[in-house]
């Protein structure tokens, strides 16, 4: 573009001003599309089970209620059933509340057919299926409490009135989801005391397309009975689960959109002083025949400019950044295998960009319809 | 020599809050084509505005501009500042260069608003900076240069797309005597060999003596004609 070496040297001109500016809106992306990121990341593990083929039963009252054992049975006489798995939120702590991580207690008998995205060594497996109290374990888990293979562990409950005493027989691997724990329903339901209520029933369809006919059947099924149920797909069940942490996502969105605010703002303040600080130029420039739209195109595209350079190392610095601090251990596995997604990348990209028109907007149209003969006059 | 510049009965009244400002009382002028004409007046006399309307940058408040024929005065802004970057090349008192941008870079400005191509834009500037005498400074930037050689550069860009009017205003005012005097040369030899019609605005009057004519401005009007040649310009003032 002609006018290309006119736009970069104004970018720069104030190199101190355009440093600081640069570094603010670096900063300022870093940390949104950190928190965009996050809340991708959650997304991504709700994705987890997709194509999966999963559904979730729960009660139709709230996650927190049970539902009766019996309920499993018939749920497996609907056809187009693979298998049916029990599982229960355990909700303890090993050691110390701080260490806190996902834990359920889960039937082995059907767990290989219900999370087949899940892969154990055979031989693992089976020694876990064989021990009354043996766990499988994610092996990020297995790295932050120094656990291996054989060791004994006690679990603190927060919810039940049992502490589990483990030993981890197993070690899982999934894509996503590296630091959960699980231990067998039976040994569960004895310290219990054998009352027949389990938390949810995992349930394998064999074909996607009879995913919403099924829930609707399971649900239907025990919708007149005194523990009604309510089935979601394992992406809906994941995101209801977030949703009991409060509505993150407005609370992430809002901070975002202030954080965005307070850019757009400070941004201006630099345009309109870069742009206050030219207007002789300006009125020469259009003195010599740069026209109307051609002004404001040139200043819009140079504060433009900025806000990109801006966007771009904010978002190439959490790159990095995210790729050499392992989050899943700072963040004791509340956000497992993070980075900056391309999602919101892209997001900020685009932000970044409307930023610069949007901050630049005034001080640009501004100079673009300053007459000549005012913008001559503080030096002719 | 055919008339270049045309302006008929032009009036230009500034507003200034409540208050109406009269710079321009009804000037009536033919400019020829190939003159040297130098305003002089007092501060406040007009002889900016005046300038200003001739070069399109400012509009009148009554009264018709004619240039080559086409009457400037009704153009649409797009279409005055399309005008005005293929007609008119501005010289101004403080060189108004881009400080961001080298004599070269400076000098091609008004070419990036033509069609030409990188080669031949390049072709234009060296011979630009060479008719003013700065072919070996393209690459100074304006703080590397001495105001006379600013001056220089501002002459190169104001010819560089080869315009037939040349306004400048008060071209010396910021110079010494000696770089005055060769930037005055440098206009003169515009006028003389490369045919240009040059509208000065000027304080001094050793300055209008390389004016081919001299017109004095005073409250707005046009009061005195001097200088050899008369017979090839018209003014009167209409009160």
């Amino acid at each position: 573009m002609k006018f290309s070496k006119l736009i970069l040297r104004n970018v720069f001109r104030n190199k101190l001003r355009a440093a600081l500016t640069v570094l603010l809106m670096a900063a300022i992306f870093f940390f949104v599309a950190t928190l965009l990121s996050i809340l991708e990341n959650f997304t991504l593990f709700s994705d987890a089970g997709k194509g999966q083929n999963r559904l979730a039963v729960q009660s139709a009252i709230s996650l927190a209620n049970v539902l009766p054992v019996a309920h499993e049975a018939k749920i497996r006489q609907i056809p187009g059933i693979i298998d049916v798995c029990e599982m229960q939120w355990f909700g303890a702590y090993y050691k110390e509340p701080k260490n806190f991580f996902a834990n359920f207690a889960v039937d082995h008998r059907h767990m290989p057919a219900v999370f087949d995205d899940y892969a154990t060594s055979p031989a693992e497996f089976e020694a876990f299926a064989k021990d009354r109290q043996g766990a499988i374990v994610g092996p990020e888990l297995m790295k932050r409490f120094g656990w291996k293979i054989g060791d004994r562990i006690t679990l603190k409950s927060t919810i039940f009135p049992f502490n589990p005493e483990l030993n981890i027989r197993a070690v899982y691997n999934h894509p996503i989801d590296t630091s959960s724990l699980m231990f067998h329903m039976d040994y569960f339901q004895e310290a219990m005391g054998n009352n027949g209520l389990v938390g949810m029933f995992w349930v394998k369809v064999k074909d996607a397309k009879n995913m919403n006919p099924i829930s609707k059947q399971i649900d239907d099924m025990f919708r007149n009975s005194t523990d009604p149920t309510e089935t979601f797909t394992e992406k809906e069940f994941q995101l209801n689960f977030l949703s009991m942490m409060g509505d993150i996502k407005l609370l992430f969105h809002s901070i975002s959109l202030c954080a965005i605010f307070m850019v757009i703002l400070l941004a201006a303040i630099a345009m309109s002083m870069s742009a206050r600080e030219r207007v002789t130029e300006i009125a020469v420039l259009k003195a010599i025949g740069f026209g109307r739209r051609l002004v404001l195109a040139l200043m819009l595209i140079e504060f433009t400019t900025l806000t990109v350079i801006g966007g771009i190392l904010g978002v190439l610095g959490g790159r990095i950044v995210f790729s050499v601090v392992n989050m899943t251990r700072v963040t004791q596995g509340f956000l497992v295998n993070f980075t900056l997604y391309p999602h919101p990348i892209v997001t900020c990209l685009i932000v970044s960009i409307a930023v610069g028109i949007i901050a630049g907007g005034w001080p640009a149209i501004r100079s673009a319809n300053m007459s000549v003969v005012d913008g001559l006059r503080r030096v002719v | 020599m055919e008339t270049l510049v045309q302006i008929e009965k032009v009036r230009k009244v500034y507003k200034r809050d409540e208050f109406e400002v009269p710079v321009l009382n009804g000037i009536t002028l033919d400019v020829p084509g190939g003159d040297f004409l130098a305003l002089m007046g007092p501060s406040g006399s007009g002889k900016t505005t005046l300038l200003n309307l001739i070069a399109g940058i400012d509009r009148p408040t009554s009264g018709r501009i004619i240039v080559e024929g086409k009457e400037i005065s009704r153009f649409s802004e797009t279409a005055l500042a399309s005008w005005r970057a293929r007609h008119v090349g501005f010289i101004f008192q403080l060189y108004n260069l881009i400080p961001v941008l080298n004599a070269f870079e400076n000098v091609e400005l008004p070419l990036l608003l033509t069609k030409l191509s990188k080669k031949q834009r390049r072709e234009h500037v060296n011979t630009a900076l060479n008719i003013v005498g700065l072919g070996d400074r393209m690459f100074h930037y304006p703080r590397q240069l001495s105001g006379g050689q600013e001056q220089r550069v501002a002459i190169a860009r104001a010819i560089v797309t080869d315009p037939m009017l040349l306004v400048a205003d008060e071209p010396t005012g910021d110079l010494d005597a000696r770089n005055a005097e060769e930037i005055l040369n440098l206009l003169q030899r515009l006028n003389d060999e490369f045919d240009k019609t040059i509208v000065m605005v000027t304080h001094d009057p050793k300055a209008a003596l390389h004016a081919r004519h001299t017109l004095h401005l005073e409250k707005g009007l046009l009061v005195e004609m001097a200088a050899e040649g008369m017979e090839t310009i018209s003014a009167r003032a209409e009160a």
